[in-house]
């Protein structure tokens, strides 16, 4: 299990170029900084976006950037939708949790030196890159040409997709710190873990999807497409359209499991940072990674369910329904032990703790929405664009969010050595919490006001009337809420260029590895020899009855140290 | 929560891992324990564990199999649901190109055999003959798809073909990876590099035959769901 390659993979000094030193770099630290810049560029243009279609919603008449200008063709609405969410969901929720923190952090929280395989690192950031600028270039062409780009760019998003789980897979088998037994992975490295390999198995199906439906497209072959399909099917199954449902499983079978992708590291940052901040073990640790595990599973299995809307074997709903709902199972326990930790501490209240509460309180709001859209018969009254936008944003976009902000905070003074104003950060935190709150909660409601398929026209109609100011007070929350992140910018920016050192290396006092070297982190990770790791991850308080253990020192040298 | 059994089991690890109590003083070379070859050249330089090269290949190895699973699920969910669907009648070609595959296995792993008995030359010259079969395999696939685009079936021809098309041409590409491994695991010099020949013919090896099975799972869906 174990190996330290100390030396074998140096980290280019600053005399070497800035090619070797920037672009050419197989260091994981650099390549997990580079991914999470790469996340916050896409996170602000997203942003923006959001905004813009807001207001293309409420006000149709204002002349808005790129969709006033071709005439308002409504393929342009739909081509910056799709490029709000290839953004926020690929090269946000995806790349910001495990690909930015993953990289950076897992090696230093495992005790290695480097990934398994750090060229392989290297070659996936660069066809991440290379997936941003071409989805992003698909917006600005023609419709049909745009299309094939985005396929293209997806396909090759997720072989780096691939290619980092395999990374991930392998270096957290094999190169272990000595005493890093399984039981002592911190709960951060489990999730990473149990997503790599989740990204493994949905990633390549994903791209099955999209090289056949390019081959489709391209070449002309006949798997997805529906010319000569048609020309042999009855009229009514013609009226449904239904071939296209085949790429829609597949897509589906992708699009699921990878809101769990998004969600298995905000889940182990949640625990992480909960834990340390009640200063009290995880509660049942075990059984949180056991939940873990089950969110993977499970995920992976209930694509049908998104196909509710579609149509499907009328038996097939039943089954992904109690599959779907099965979830609710593991979601529900790693809840109870956030609040069973959270219970009687001694809570220290810093931003990176509000973001993680923050965290909690969204992921329970937008969950219970989900067990609307479970249950078939439900979701047929429910789903409708705001139902759904409402929900999947409130439990996988801004919970995530929360997450990925929390982390930041928590893991600044690692990354660059010096910490984020709290009290900035505090009030970005409350505006930002109560505006997700402002947006989403009245979207769901306007879901089943105005779109329900329940209600007959007439009454319809005169719902959308009331429904026009619910419209309006979203699109005001949603300006409000983009114009708070301001804040944030202004604190990341400052901080980092004032650069203050931060006064200790372990300013959280917390407990696992990364904290035992400096801050921000050395590039040789810990010198010469691997630490050797005594305990597990989450000794709050230490068993001598002191504020906590950490995982690095032996009980001589801890009891030394105290005295 | 840890005890003094669990301090116990540290120790061992520690002391199995050649290194003093508690990490405090470094020994001048550090071999794993693992002991596969190639001692440390460098001093105070650890010998990166091999072991990752087998992991990676078995994870690698699970994601392609889902690849080609999930485009296997859509063959036969096309298929099912299609009136359009013309069989494709398999070349008789394909029968000894699947011959050719299950042959290179073979002589790959005669060429380890000797490389593990020290035998260069015979290593050399199986290693070869295993490549050369690998090419054979690919320009025998590439005879078959011009024997069936001379019978007028076109990849765009029917859902069937664009699937036959598909499959094999995946397959193709993939099995140009391992050719491409062959011929690094034969030219590449060793001695400057963190795994031993061996090693990175075993690897190789674990590829090779999960092509050559894949193939084999692949024909039979071709034949046997036409």
């Amino acid at each position: 299990m174990f190996s330290y390659d100390d030396g074998a993979n140096t980290h280019p000094s600053a005399e070497t170029g800035f090619l070797s030193r920037v672009l050419f770099s197989t260091h994981h630290k650099t390549i997990g900084l580079q991914y999470l810049w790469l996340t916050l560029g896409s996170v602000l243009v997203g942003m923006v976006l959001s905004a813009l279609l807001r207001i293309q919603a409420s006000w149709p008449d204002t002349a808005i950037p790129f969709l006033a200008g071709i005439e308002n063709a409504p393929e342009r609405y739909a081509a910056m939708r799709l490029l709000h969410g290839s953004l926020m969901v690929f090269f946000v929720l995806t790349a910001a949790p495990q690909l930015g923190f993953g990289s950076f952090l897992l090696p230093l929280q495992i005790g290695a030196r480097e990934m398994a395989f750090p060229a392989l690192n290297r070659l996936s950031f660069w066809m991440t890159f290379a997936s941003l600028g071409g989805m992003t270039s698909a917006f600005f062409l023609q419709p049909d040409m745009g299309v094939d780009v985005w396929l293209v760019s997806a396909s090759v998003f997720c072989l780096a997709g691939l290619f980092s789980a395999l990374n991930f897979t392998t270096t957290t088998i094999e190169l272990r710190a000595p005493g890093m037994t399984l039981p002592r992975m911190p709960v951060t490295v489990w999730a990473w873990f149990i997503n790599a390999i989740l990204s493994m198995l949905i990633f390549s199906v994903l791209l099955a999807g999209c090289c056949a439906v390019l081959s489709d497209r391209l070449l002309g072959s006949d798997l997805f497409s529906a010319t000569a399909f048609l020309a042999h099917q009855p009229r009514n199954l013609v009226r449904q359209g239904s071939l296209p449902i085949l790429w829609q499983r597949l897509f589906w079978y992708f699009a699921q499991a990878e809101v769990y992708v998004a969600m298995l590291p905000c889940f182990g940052f949640a625990t992480h940072l909960v834990a340390t901040f009640s200063r009290k073990p995880v509660w049942k640790e075990r059984l949180v990674v056991l939940a873990l595990c089950g969110v993977g599973v499970v995920g992976f299995c209930v694509w049908g369910y998104h196909m509710f809307a579609t149509g499907m074997n009328p038996y097939a709903p039943l089954v992904f329904a109690v599959l779907a709902s099965s979830l609710g199972v593991p979601a529900a326990f790693l809840l109870a032990s956030w609040l069973a930790t959270l219970w009687n501490a001694r809570l220290r209240l810093t931003t990176s703790m509000l973001f993680a509460i923050g965290f909690i309180s969204l992921f329970v709001a937008g969950g219970l929405s989900g067990l609307f859209l479970a249950r078939h018969d439900t979701a047929r009254a429910s789903v409708s664009e705001d139902f759904v936008i409402g929900h999947f944003h409130l439990v996988m976009g801004v919970a995530a969010t929360f997450a990925i902000l929390g982390a930041l905070f928590f893991w600044f003074p690692k990354m660059f050595g010096g910490r984020l104003n709290e009290t900035l950060g505090k009030v970005h935190f409350w505006m930002t919490f109560a505006g997700v709150y402002a947006i989403f909660m009245p979207m769901h409601w306007l879901g089943l006001l105005t779109q329900s398929h329940l209600f007959m026209e007439e009454q319809r109609a005169a719902l959308a009337s009331a429904g026009a100011s619910i419209q309006t007070f979203v699109t005001v929350a949603t300006i409000w809420t983009v114009s708070a992140q301001g804040l944030f910018v202004f604190n990341f920016f400052s901080t980092l260029l004032g650069q203050k050192k931060v006064e200790q290396d372990n300013p959280w006092a917390a407990t696992t590895l990364e904290w035992s070297v400096g801050s921000p982190a050395p590039e040789d990770n810990f010198g010469g020899s691997a630490p050797v790791v005594y305990r597990g991850a989450y000794e709050f308080p230490a068993e001598d009855g002191k504020d906590f253990a950490p995982q690095h020192l032996s009980p001589e040298q801890l009891t030394q140290e105290r005295h | 929560m840890p005890s003094a059994t669990s301090t116990k089991e540290i120790e061992l690890i520690v002391e199995h891992s050649g290194r003093g109590g508690g990490g405090v003083s470094l020994p001048p070379a550090g071999g794993d324990g693992g002991g596969n070859g190639a001692g440390g050249k460098k001093p105070g330089k650890g010998q990166p564990s091999s072991k990752r090269y087998f992991t990676g290949i078995a994870v690698g190895i699970v994601s392609i199999l889902m690849f080609f699973m999930a485009l296997a699920s859509a063959f036969l969910v096309r298929k099912g649901t299609s009136g359009d669907w013309v069989p494709v009648h398999i070349p008789a070609l394909l029968w000894i190109n699947t011959a050719v595959l299950l042959i290179s296995s073979g002589t790959l792993e005669l060429a380890r055999k000797h490389l593990a008995k020290a035998d260069g030359a015979g290593f050399k010259m199986y290693w070869m003959l295993t490549t050369e079969l690998g090419v054979g395999f690919l320009i025998g696939q590439v005879v078959a798809w011009r024997q069936l685009a001379h019978q007028g079936i076109y990849l765009a021809s029917n859902p069937a073909s664009s699937f036959f098309y598909i499959f094999t041409g995946a397959h193709a590409l993939h099995l140009i990876g391992g050719i491409a491994a062959l011929g690094y695991v034969a030219r590449q010099n060793f001695s400057e590099a963190n795994v031993t020949r061996s090693v990175a013919a075993e690897v190789t090896s674990y590829y090779w035959h999960f092509l050559d099975a894949l193939w084999l799972f692949l024909l039979a869906l071709l034949y046997l769901g036409k």
